[in-house]
């Protein structure tokens, strides 16, 4: 009893701060005007994708499927047009077959949705596995040093010797027949060394700190330690990264995709759309530059939303105006 | 130092040891190695299927495979491909490719990002570093095999196209005088009026530059001439100048001009030599002009010697490269003919069976390496500059910086000797990290320029279940990471005398 | 202000103020004293209080984004006023700068050597080896053994105490009229506090110079001073002779200050920390900003803030509505409660 009570005590004050940290990081995240634009736009292209063609069993709003092909429309040239009347345009509509169709007839809009759900989803697969093992890599390595680090960084020596794409090709070419979910854990479980040594350089700077020595002289376990004590006090580290690996894998199972090593047909991905139809890039261009719009536009958004991130994590500058 | 290397060695050879295990593992049991035999039709289906088996060794497990290929290895031997090709035949054709493209790619990936991401980080929160920022991450966000294609598509056939009859209109000289106009008076400091001469001032040497290049029709045959050399190179001296000593005092001016003078007057006297060179008397003019210009350094310098023999040095080095340039554009009209005007090329990584003179050959090289970098950098480009801003925003700020202000040093002094001297440390570790990538991208590159390079090596050889090309990429790729990795600890511990090499 | 022949360095209404994204900060706000040759002053208060922004300012070492308003005024010249390159030569030429942190300010890639010869160089142009020369003629002057050899040392290789002797050095080598210190034995280990301070004056008088002695510790300015400026909240509360203001001090904040300094005979042995925290810069009270925290506060001084005025003999002045109450006190430090009488 009189033991715990200090530690229930520092606990109590720890989560003040958290909360008040948290409450700053808020803020500094919402002023943030760029994550703010790329939230936005993330939400609307996952809206987008999830909503149109539906989830599964679910069906969307639009009426087309990506499997099923049809007759050809005006060679399957895009019906989408943005630019108003008044400008000259053709009016803001959506028409038949907003992206076009494919040689065979297949509405292209249902597909790059389907592509994009498909690469949504292998994205964040990706970055969660990763995160999870890198994080727990990191923290054992970092805090029971000795041989527990050791041998997970050599493991991690190893793993840098390779280059991601090359690992990440190899693994999709073996288990991309496997379908999604597989083949993202796969990648996920090759990706996890960067971040891995980030928290691990980041607990071997704070198992040093006082409220690690404090919680240790009054006989926590480590397991407590690591994951009350330390673990929080990286969460910025850890978010940020794993907002980037989100990034980062959209274009990395694009890439793996277009290398004929990731998702595999019947499936699609964006990645896979451009491979399939790269020969078509001179008579059918939009069937390159859709999903090519679209892995930008996820990955950009990502991107400036994980900026924000670290913009709010990390307030070592007060900026001055100039 | 060399009790490092060599620790260094014995652990990367046991890493990239197990790193062989993991990826012929993988790779041999990514697929089924006869799928493509099973569906032959005919008779000696069978017979086939038996070879391969026979000279995979399908019949053993997959760990007497990886040994027995290890043991070919410690032979010096890269073992044969399912169709029995040496590896190490086709490793020597693919390697030279790549490694042209990796190099070229980091090398100025480094460069040019290092230039750009100092002047976003010096002209913080200017609409300069906006724009590079905003471009950053684009970049980081583009899909390599999707500009790759871009490029291919566009760049390449509108510029060849457009290289038949190379006038530049009018609206597209305006366009880019407008922008050209922007990029100066977003990197100018100062009020509203300074921002606008520095528009007017860019748009207009645009516009000037682009008329004449377009009036003389210079890139139907291109060159800088006599007079364009003489130019470039003064500027480089005096840049230069100013960058390492200030114009405050002669000595290194002079050193830096006389360098530039020489230069551009043995340009013209030593044309027989330059007429078909080879690299290695090329790598000996660069020595001996370095050599020249260090003793012009050290007679002209007077008190500011040591920076008087940089500025030397780095000026003749310029010049000498203009000079090279010079005579690579003399060449380019003759190239483009004979490669049916279409200088930039999209397929494979030279003219088959072409051959010409030291220029040719090399600009051969130098068009089809063009957008496969251009692809390749972008990522690499945006790495380093957001790096190297955001050290040099963080090193600009700690105290010996400001210690160094407080001592009265110019400004020039305390960002070149201060600033970046340390800003440059952490890149080092960036570079090392970086170039696993860029070989990464290679694959992709060269897929997409149909290069007959590692890349295809590697990605040919997982697709057929071949662990023989597999693994042959990575004892290259592997190698050179390691080496790479190990020259950035050196180059970091020569920049950063806390850290012992031991 | 008086207008003394021997005055080298005038500050007058000094203001910096930082405009940032949480708003603008009010770092300096009317600062003024005076340096006459060979003088000592001390600029004492919290960290926070706008120290190290007053002399950043002095010697044009604010960030870009600073604004700053008032006059400095060197050897009669108006130093905001002067062009970047004559300014540039002051700096280190005539007026030499001491950091806190001697484990950051010295850089480390470059030898001590190298550091401390091109602080001559960038203020005229002589040999590298006459310029390293004297580095080691300083070197010696403060007291580092072996500084021949010591030249080829960097800064990692040396102590704090160390350290601090090279800047000292650097701040002098090029033999300034005004050396302004910033709390230059806050970072170092008790035990060399006391022989650095007694280096600096000892160079000080080498190199016959004035300096601004900076500290937040009221013992370090004690017997070195001869006149105390002392800062709250970016503003000047306080000055006068040193004795003055120790003995007779005439603002409750300084009274405070002289309480929690822990070997005082006037505190009575005992330790009268001044509660609670210094106002925020962004967002000043209205006021006196040292009335939240001021035993003594009442309404006259919440609604007005009280300006520098006449508050003894000796040019002593003092910012306080209520100076004759605390000149009243028998012992001033009293005002504020013990630690034991405050839990
Ligand atoms: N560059 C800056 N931007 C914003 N605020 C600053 C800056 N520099 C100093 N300040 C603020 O000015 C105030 C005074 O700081 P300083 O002069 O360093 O205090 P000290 O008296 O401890 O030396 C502090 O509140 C500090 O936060
Ligand atoms: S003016 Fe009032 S609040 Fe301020 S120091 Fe004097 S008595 Fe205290
Ligand atoms: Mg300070």
């Amino acid at each position: 009893m009189t033991i715990s009570a200090p530690a229930s005590g520092a606990a109590q004050g720890m989560t003040v701060v958290a909360r008040t940290q948290g409450q700053m990081v808020r803020r500094r995240f919402f002023r943030h005007r760029a994550a703010l634009v790329g939230m936005l736009a993330f939400g609307g292209v996952v809206l987008l994708a999830f909503t149109s063609i539906g989830i599964g069993p679910i069906p969307g709003w639009w009426d087309k499927s990506y499997l099923t092909t049809g007759s050809l429309v005006n060679q399957g040239r895009p019906t989408l047009s943005v630019v108003p009347q008044f400008l000259g345009g053709e009016g803001i509509r959506f028409g038949e077959h907003p992206f076009g169709q494919d040689n065979i007839g297949i509405d292209y809009f249902a597909l790059t949705m389907r592509g994009a759900q498909q690469s949504i989803t292998v994205a964040f697969i990706v970055a969660i596995v990763a995160t999870t093992v890198g994080t727990l890599a990191g923290a054992f390595a970092g805090y029971f040093r000795k041989l527990t680090e050791s041998v997970i960084m050599r493991l991690t020596d190893v793993m840098i010797t390779i280059p991601i794409l090359i690992i990440a090709a190899i693994v999709g070419r073996t288990f991309g027949d496997s379908g999604i979910v597989i083949l993202a854990v796969c990648i996920g479980l090759v990706t996890w060394p960067t971040l891995g040594r980030l928290v691990r350089g980041e607990f071997l700077s704070l198992r040093e700190k006082e409220f690690v020595e404090a919680a240790r002289a009054v006989g926590s376990s480590a397991g407590r330690i690591i994951f009350r004590h330390v673990l929080p006090n990286t969460i910025g580290v850890i978010i940020v990264s794993a907002t980037l690996a989100v990034a980062n894998a959209v274009l990395l199972e694009s890439a793996l995709s277009f290398l004929g090593v990731g998702v595999q047909p019947p499936d699609v991905s964006l990645g896979q759309l451009i491979d399939t139809y790269r020969s078509a890039m001179t008579t059918r261009p939009w069937l390159f530059w859709w999903p090519g719009v679209f892995i930008i536009a996820i990955a950009l958004s990502i991107n400036f939303i994980g900026d924000g991130l670290r913009d709010a994590f990390d307030p070592r500058q007060t900026r001055v105006r100039a | 130092m060399i009790a490092f290397i060599a620790r260094r060695l014995v652990t990367s050879f046991f890493v990239l040891l197990a790193a062989t295990m993991v990826i012929f593992g993988l790779t041999s049991i990514a697929g089924d190695p006869l799928a493509d035999l099973r569906e032959l039709p005919g008779p000696d289906r069978e017979r086939r299927m038996a070879d391969r088996i026979e000279r995979m060794n399908l019949d053993s497990p997959v760990w007497v495979r990886y040994l027995s290929w290890l043991g070919n290895l410690f032979r010096g031997s890269l073992g044969v491909n399912r169709d029995g090709q040496d590896v190490g035949v086709l490793l020597r054709e693919a390697l030279s490719a790549t490694l042209q493209l990796v190099v070229a790619a980091t090398v100025l990936a480094v460069v040019i990002g290092v230039i750009v991401g100092i002047i976003s980080a010096l002209r913080q929160y200017s609409t300069f570093d906006y724009g590079v920022t905003l471009a950053a991450f684009v970049c980081f966000s583009l899909p390599l095999f999707w500009v790759a294609v871009m490029l291919k598509q566009y760049i390449a056939i509108e510029f060849n196209d457009w290289l038949r009859d190379p006038v530049i209109p009018p609206l597209i000289i305006g366009v880019l005088a407008v922008a050209a106009g922007l990029i100066w008076a977003a990197i100018a400091i100062g009020d509203r009026r300074t921002k606008l001469t520095a528009f007017g001032a860019g748009a207009a040497v645009t516009v000037v530059t682009l008329t004449l290049l377009s009036a003389t029709r210079w890139f139907a045959d291109p060159g800088i001439g006599v007079v364009g050399l003489a130019v470039l190179a003064g500027g480089t001296a005096i840049g230069l100048t100013v960058l390492i000593s200030g114009l405050q005092y002669r000595g290194p001016l002079y050193a830096a001009l006389a360098a530039a003078g020489i230069g551009v007057l043995l340009s013209e006297i030593l044309d027989p030599v330059l007429a078909d060179p080879s690299w290695t008397e090329m790598f000996g003019l660069a020595l001996v002009t370095a050599a020249v210009c260090a003793g012009l350094g050290y007679g002209l310098g007077g008190l500011l010697r040591r920076q008087a023999i940089t500025g030397a040095v780095a000026t003749g080095l310029v010049t000498g490269g203009l000079i090279f340039l010079d005579r690579m554009l003399q060449s380019f009209a003759a190239y483009s003919d004979r490669v049916r005007g279409r200088p930039i090329s999209t397929i494979g990584s030279r003219t088959p069976n072409f051959t010409g003179d030291f220029w040719e050959t090399n600009l051969d090289a130098a068009g089809h390496l063009l957008l496969p970098t251009m692809a390749l950098i972008l990522i690499s480009l945006a790495t380093y500059t957001r790096y190297s801003r955001s050290s040099m925003l963080e090193v600009m700020n700690l105290d010996y910086v400001r210690t160094a202000r407080a001592k009265g040093l110019p400004e020039r002094t305390v960002i070149t000797k201060h600033a970046f001297r340390n800003g440059m440390i952490p890149i080092t570790t960036l570079m090392a990290v970086d170039f696993a990538s860029v070989i990464g991208g290679a694959i992709v590159t060269e897929n997409v320029f149909g290069w007959q390079g590692m890349g295809n090596l590697f990605i040919e050889g997982l697709q057929q279940v071949d662990p023989a090309p597999v693994m042959a990429f990575f004892i290259v790729s592997g190698t050179a990471i390691v080496v790479f990795n190990m020259l950035a600890d050196i180059v970091y511990a020569y920049l950063d005398p806390r850290i012992r090499l031991s | 202000m008086r207008n003394s022949p021997n005055e080298i360095l005038h500050v007058e209404d000094l203001t910096v103020e930082f405009p940032t994204d949480d708003g603008v900060v009010h770092a300096v706000r009317g600062v003024s004293y005076t340096l006459h040759e060979g003088e000592v002053l001390g600029i004492v208060g919290e960290s926070g209080s706008g120290k190290s922004v007053t002399s950043l300012a002095v010697m044009g070492l604010l960030p870009r984004g600073a604004r700053v308003r008032g006059k400095i005024v060197y050897r009669g010249e108006d130093v905001l006023k002067l062009s970047a390159r004559r300014r540039r030569a002051l700096r280190g030429g005539k007026i030499g700068m001491i950091f806190q942190d001697p484990m950051t300010a010295l850089n480390p890639v470059h030898t001590i050597g190298d550091q401390l010869a091109e602080a001559v160089l960038a203020h005229g142009l002589v040999p590298y080896k006459q310029a390293l020369a004297r580095a080691k003629e300083m070197l010696d002057l403060v007291g580092i053994p072996q500084a021949e050899a010591r030249l080829r040392s960097y800064p990692h290789e040396f102590s704090g105490g160390m350290r601090q002797r090279a800047m000292i050095a650097m701040a002098v080598i090029n033999s300034p009229d005004v050396i302004i210190a910033d709390e230059p034995t806050t970072a170092l280990d008790v035990t060399v506090q006391a022989q650095i301070l007694e280096k600096l004056l000892e160079v000080k008088d080498a190199v016959n110079a004035a300096i601004v002695l900076i500290t937040h510790d009221l013992g370090v300015v004690a017997g070195t001073a001869h006149r105390v400026l002392v800062m709250y909240a970016g503003k000047p509360v306080e000055i006068g002779d040193t004795d003055t203001v120790f003995y007779r001090p005439r603002m409750p904040y300084t009274a405070g200050l002289l309480g929690s300094m822990p070997s005082l005979e006037t505190s009575g042995g005992r330790l009268r920390p001044i509660g609670g925290a210094p106002p925020s810069l962004i967002n000043l009270p209205s006021g006196c900003p040292f009335s939240p925290r001021c035993p003594l506060a009442d309404d006259t001084c919440t609604a007005e803030e009280p300006g520098l005025a006449e508050a003894g003999e000796g040019g002593h002045l003092a910012a306080c509505h209520h100076w004759r109450e605390v000149a009243a006190a028998p012992d001033p430090t009293a005002l504020f409660r013990t630690e034991s009488e405050a839990v």
